[in-house]
């Protein structure tokens, strides 16, 4: 079997998420795959080149979702194209958050921007079966509104579990005083600040709490130390990472974090195998 | 019964000319590879009669393994664009090869290989070039001034019983022939004086005196935790700062250096894209780079890639990441030594 080789997928259905940010739900003929939450495909087009996504939606209906920003050559490439159109993928890869060991326990999710794609799956899961898990706490933090994801499914999710959201700014403040709070027009509260002050709002008992933990590697590291500060074990808290990634299957090398494969041994962690591994922020 | 138990009978000592007359035979049906003199270097190439053979060699630039078996630039698939895109993928190649008088230390690079391309995800070209190499080693005698495979454990002798299909000790006219596979043993099953307990004393000496040839050695023990205690040692900035160049030589000389890229190369009319992948080298600028930053901006965080993945790292397989060949420091137009990094290192914990 060659891993290397794509399969085509179409673009069912092809939705604006955010500032340069659109939810790609593909389909792909007799669907090769079950994924799970945290792992991701190679996705690409040939002559352009492949990168590796998360899954912001696992398989259901024959359909997955990736949500994918506009950023370099590739996703720029993606960003251009139209629904019905082709592109191609292959996996999945990797390894996903541990829901299975969330379960009976108190879950902290916490997304810094794009992080919320790879633990939307998560989310989902949760709703699913929200019985299997005791509370649950979304804090998700962007750069400004403008950036926020999936805001139209923040209702779903506030049935089920509180939501604290942070931003960096207000890309449009209505009045020149500094505030600690806004709201958007649909109602959402923001505070604006640090996700890393959000952790202040979520009531746990540290030794029955599981965090994943998804955003840029610097809000990782903040992130989880504050955890840890709370009295949470290193090895309850997990991130997913993110590394430069050519074949997926740990034979290319590019995103070696010493002698770990982020594709094969990750892209989900636990903090306390990448805590303070060098060439790392954690 | 252990694997060397299995081919105890096939220990024979072979007359050179009988077992170069024996590789001529099998020329029609394989292509052959092995040491061959060029002026005054020694490279592994095509050849088409033993009497090419230079099995006295010492080092060569190239290391066999990632030349005929892990290839350093191969086609894997074709997209041709008409209506729609279609997908071609390239085959396996098939062709059987044999190459010849492989040296303890490319032979464990090429088990180092192995642990990548056939380990849990098996990369079907490397498989298929690897499960039709015949590789003879060759038990090393030229013991060249960067050599340390005898302090990390994989040379001058090999010590390997499985992986490889023949083992040769020069014995003046004659060879020591070990045969450790069925392949082997049915290509090679000439007369010859069976080989006992005498011949393995004359073979131990040999070692032995190959091991007093050695002019550098790197002390191993301990040398996982020494590095990890010395992330941030001064030897990292100064050798990137006033040494290295980021040519890349170091990755690409290695015999067991695995990265590479893929790239995507279409023709001109657009109807056709190749996808390639070609050797790839951790010293590059672009080699961890993602959207929004890097993570081996700084040319000292390279260095110490390279240098950890080789004597550090061995969380990864479980070995250390050298073969000892010295062909990093060799060819390092700088002269940069990695074991006199580490020598640097823990020379400073002494003083502290």
């Amino acid at each position: 079997m060659n891993r290397l080789k794509p399969v085509k997928a179409r673009i069912q259905a092809l939705k604006k998420q955010a500032h340069e940010v659109k939810t790609y739900t593909l389909t792909t003929e007799n669907l090769p795959f079950s994924a799970l939450p945290g792992q991701f495909n190679m996705v690409g087009f040939p002559g352009v080149g492949e990168a590796p996504i998360s899954f912001s939606a696992l398989v259901r209906e024959n359909c997955f979702e990736h949500t994918i920003r506009s950023a370099g050559r590739v996703t720029a490439y993606l960003d251009g194209l139209k629904e019905g159109d082709e592109l191609f993928i292959r996996g999945p890869y990797g390894k996903g958050w541990p829901l299975r060991q969330a379960e009976g326990k108190t879950v902290l999710l916490i997304a810094g921007g794009l992080g919320i794609a790879p633990l939307r799956p998560v989310i989902q899961g949760i709703l699913e079966k929200r019985g299997l898990f005791d509370k649950v706490y979304l804090i998700y933090g962007a750069k400004n509104e403008k950036h926020m994801l999936f805001t139209d499914e923040f209702q779903t999710w506030e049935e089920e579990f509180p939501l604290f959201l942070a931003l960096d700014e207000i890309s449009n403040p209505d009045s020149g005083s500094p505030r600690m709070k806004v709201r958007d027009k649909r109602g959402w509260e923001y505070h604006i600040g640090l996700v890393t002050d959000m952790l202040d709002k979520v009531k746990i008992y540290p030794q029955r709490t599981i965090a994943f933990v998804c955003g840029p590697e610097i809000m990782m590291r903040f992130v989880c130390r504050g955890l840890l500060l709370m009295g949470i074990e290193s090895s309850s808290l997990y991130v997913s990472l993110e590394r430069r990634m050519k074949c997926g299957i740990a034979h290319c090398g590019h995103c070696q974090h010493y002698g770990l494969f982020v594709c094969k041994d990750g892209p989900v962690f636990s903090y306390k195998q990448v805590r303070g591994l060098p060439d790392g922020l954690l | 019964m252990t694997g060397e138990d299995i081919f105890r009978k096939f220990k024979k000592l072979i007359p050179k000319e009988s077992f170069f007359s024996r590789l001529d035979s099998l020329a029609k049906k394989y292509r052959l590879f092995g040491p061959v003199n060029i002026k005054n270097q020694t490279a592994f190439r095509e050849i088409h009669t033993s009497k090419e053979l230079f099995m006295e060699y010492k080092s060569t630039m190239l290391s066999p393994g990632k030349l005929f078996i892990f290839r350093p630039k191969e086609e894997l698939f074709r997209f041709h664009k008409n209506e729609g895109i279609k997908i071609e993928e390239l085959p396996p190649v098939s062709e059987q090869q044999i190459i010849i008088g492989v040296h303890p230390c490319d032979t464990n690079a090429i088990l180092y290989l192995d642990r990548t391309f056939m380990g849990i995800y098996k990369d079907p070209y490397y498989e298929a070039r690897r499960k039709n190499t015949m590789i003879i080693s060759l038990n090393c005698t030229n013991v060249s001034p960067n050599c340390f495979c005898s302090s990390v454990g994989s040379g001058p002798f090999l010590k390997a019983e499985k992986g490889y299909d023949m083992l040769l000790t020069d014995f003046g006219d004659r060879y020591l022939m070990e045969i450790k596979s069925k392949r082997a043993e049915e290509l090679f099953n000439m007369k010859g004086k069976k080989a006992g307990k005498e011949e393995m004393e004359i073979k131990r000496d040999i070692e032995n005196s190959v091991l007093e040839a050695f002019t550098k050695t790197i002390a191993v023990e301990g040398l996982d935790e020494l590095f990890l205690r010395n992330m941030d040692h001064p030897v990292w900035q100064h050798t990137a700062e006033e040494r290295c160049l980021s040519c890349s030589n170091c990755v690409l000389v290695c015999p067991t250096c695995f990265c590479y890229d893929l790239i995507d190369e279409s023709s001109m009319d657009m109807k056709m894209t190749r996808r390639i992948r070609q050797l790839d080298a951790c010293q590059d600028m672009r080699f961890a780079e993602v959207y929004g930053g890097n993570f081996r901006q700084r040319r000292a965080a390279r260095l110490r890639q390279f240098v950890t993945h080789k004597l550090n790292q061995t969380v990864q397989y479980g070995v250390y990441g050298t073969v000892g060949c010295g062909r990093c420091i060799t060819w390092c137009p700088t002269g940069i030594d990695l074991t006199e990094m580490a020598i640097e290192i823990r020379r400073s914990e002494k003083d502290m």
